[in-house]
């Protein structure tokens, strides 16, 4: 078994509008070692992205314990989650929320700010290089295609060195050749050592990674290695 | 990049709505410091001015004296005379170092108002001992002859040794000198030997006031008792003149400054709405930043950082608008206060535009402080979400 980084216990996420409540996600459990590719898939409304803000300690679980890399989030001060989401996780959104004043250089240090981190022009230069936007690097977002805004946003969930990529259909507005370039972009990175969790409907993508978690009304239904969907993880 | 850069680009996206919130507080910043520099200079002038006539006190027929003080000051007719007799009655109270007898008479020319002065040189060379004068002063027994304020030579382009057809019978009287500029309403006036004066406007043995100066100012209370009992004569001193003008001068500052905090009040609600817009428009993008690594407090102080920009920059450019256009405010201002002395009005004291940049500053973060709060407190998840639902 590898190094763990997450290990999820009996996850629940009840939202209450008015006087109904709304099950999220039901004791949803599993690990996710070191150097892991993990798919979270099912069907709008299956809280695949409550459980992506869950691990990304954006919001905090109705129930369950949640541990990133050893550290045990319940409890935790937002001073102490803002540190633990600084150093362990980097975020990238359907929708890229890149600043459209900013260059493609910029919108990838903007994290370094918050962080406060100096002497790190040459790391910039080589996350432009590793998502591929060397000849972009002065360009606005406007001025970008969806496939390299992504690259963009990607960009700036690693300039933190983060131990984490959390991806939130991070192809959901890509053609399918571009998300396929995204999602080779993420392999490589994985193939470097760094944990990924990708939430996403599409199957044939999600087979890249080598743990698919797939979820039906807010419960885990199958967990599973990329061979296949086989092997169910509640009966 | 910091977070003033930032902010600045932040700031830029939305120019339009950024240039109009900067435009709301550089008039808000415009009008105080006007007021602020037109009050401090108000005093400053007034009191200038009514130094500047040397008087301690004006002996006025009987009437209404702080009218017929600030008619003669600015130079005005009143319908009623005083006689030489009452200058001799004044002359021989102890106490008194000059006493001027003065006719004011006034004409048109081309539609404007002229003021003629009929002065004994001799006394008012020692009341007024700054004159200076290019040509000379006329000795009092001349006859036919004038001196004029700087303002008016240079108004109809008259020189020393211009001959003028003066008065309702066109005498010519020739300009033996021209004061030095004086800044004050001494620069438009002409001014001519006083039995001349009476003799062209037939105004024999007429004078309008008698202006007197004391030897110890300590005294002025008991030289003035013993000039009003001199039947015909009221007195107005100069401190009088002073506070009441000052009385008359605070009911439009009162108002003024109602308009200005009125003024201020919408320039703050403004602001705050146009932040408010700004940070809805943007929850999600704090998200973002949230779940990049921001913390409230960075967030807050982006916005906090945003405002101040907003508010600094639209007092720098209040304070401009307020120096480069002090002309035209003094002339509005002026035409709304019961008086006015001559000469600028607005001061521009370094205090006061240190002051207005404070107040700028203040403006910022009394306006900032809540949208930025609202924003730190967001928590990512609801930020990320709010514009999915």
């Amino acid at each position: 078994m590898k190094e763990e980084v997450i290990l999820a216990k009996e996850l629940t996420k009840i939202y209450r509008r008015g006087s109904e409540e709304i099950h999220a996600l039901k004791d949803v459990s599993f690990v996710i070692g070191k150097g892991e590719f993990a798919a979270i898939v099912g069907p709008s409304g299956s809280g695949k992205t409550t459980l992506l803000n869950l691990l990304g300690c954006l919001d905090t679980p109705t129930r369950g314990s949640l541990r990133l890399n050893g550290i045990e989030v319940n409890g935790l001060k937002e001073k102490d989650l803002v540190k633990l989401r600084r150093e362990n996780i980097g975020f990238v959104f359907q929708q890229f929320f890149l600043l459209p004043t900013l260059t493609v250089r910029e919108n990838i240090e903007l994290p370094l700010l918050f962080s406060k981190k100096d002497g790190y022009k040459s790391k910039i230069d080589e996350i432009i290089e590793v998502v591929g936007l060397k000849a972009r690097a002065e360009h606005l977002p406007g001025q970008l295609s969806g496939g390299e805004m992504q690259r963009v946003a990607i960009g700036r969930a690693l300039i933190n060195e983060p131990k984490i990529i959390l991806a939130d259909e991070p192809t959901g507005n890509l053609d399918s050749a571009t998300a396929l370039r995204v999602f080779e972009l993420f392999q490589n990175l994985n193939s470097q050592g760094l944990t990924l969790i990708i939430v996403t409907h599409n199957l044939a993508l999600a087979k890249i990674a080598h743990k698919i978690i797939q979820l039906r009304d807010g419960e885990i239904v199958r967990k599973a290695s990329s061979h296949g969907l086989s092997k169910k993880a509640r009966s | 990049m910091n977070f003033v850069t930032l902010a600045i680009k932040n700031l830029l996206r939305r120019r339009g709505r950024t240039s109009l919130t900067i435009f709301g507080v550089a008039i808000a910043v415009a009008v105080l410091f006007s007021l602020l520099s037109f009050n401090a200079g108000y005093e400053k002038q007034l009191s200038g001015e009514l130094d500047s006539l040397g008087i301690h006190i004006l002996a006025v027929p009987k009437g209404c004296p702080y009218e017929a003080a600030s008619l003669i000051m600015h130079g005005g007719v009143i319908p009623k005379y005083l006689s030489n007799s009452d200058v001799e009655e004044a002359k021989k109270i102890d106490g008194i170092e000059v006493a001027s007898p003065m006719l004011l008479h006034q004409f048109y020319k081309d539609g404007e108002p002229h003021i003629v002065y009929g002065v004994i040189m001799n006394d008012v060379s020692r009341l007024k001992t700054w004159w200076k004068v290019e040509g000379r002063f006329f000795s009092d027994t001349e006859d036919n002859v004038m001196v004029i304020g700087k303002n008016l030579a240079e108004e109809e382009k008259l020189k020393v040794g211009d001959v003028l057809p003066f008065g309702p019978d066109k005498i010519p009287f020739t300009i033996v000198g021209i004061l030095e500029r004086t800044g004050t309403q001494d620069d438009e006036f002409h001014f001519l030997p006083l039995q001349v004066a009476q003799r062209i406007f037939d105004k024999p043995d007429q004078i309008t006031t008698i202006a007197i100066r004391v030897n110890d100012i300590s005294r002025i209370s008991e030289i003035s008792k013993q000039l009003e009992d001199i039947p015909d004569i009221q007195v107005v001193t100069m401190t009088q003149v002073m506070g009441t003008i000052m009385n008359l001068v605070g009911s439009a500052r009162t108002l003024l400054i109602s308009v200005i905090i009125v003024a201020i009040i919408i320039s703050a609600v403004g602001i705050i709405n146009t932040l408010l817009m700004s940070v809805n428009e943007r929850t999600r993008e704090f998200g973002m930043m949230k779940a990049v690594g921001a913390s409230g407090f960075d967030i807050g102080r982006l916005v906090l950082i945003e405002t101040l920009f907003v508010t600094v920059i639209g007092g720098v450019i209040g304070l401009l608008l307020s120096i480069l256009g002090s002309g035209l405010i003094e002339g509005f201002v002026k035409g709304i206060i019961p008086y006015s002395p001559a000469g600028r009005l607005m001061v521009l004291e370094p205090g006061l535009i240190g002051l207005c940049l404070l107040f700028s500053i203040i403006i910022g973060v009394v306006c900032g402080i809540y949208p930025a709060i609202r924003s730190s407190r967001l928590t990512p998840m609801e930020a990320i979400r709010s514009n999915l639902e």
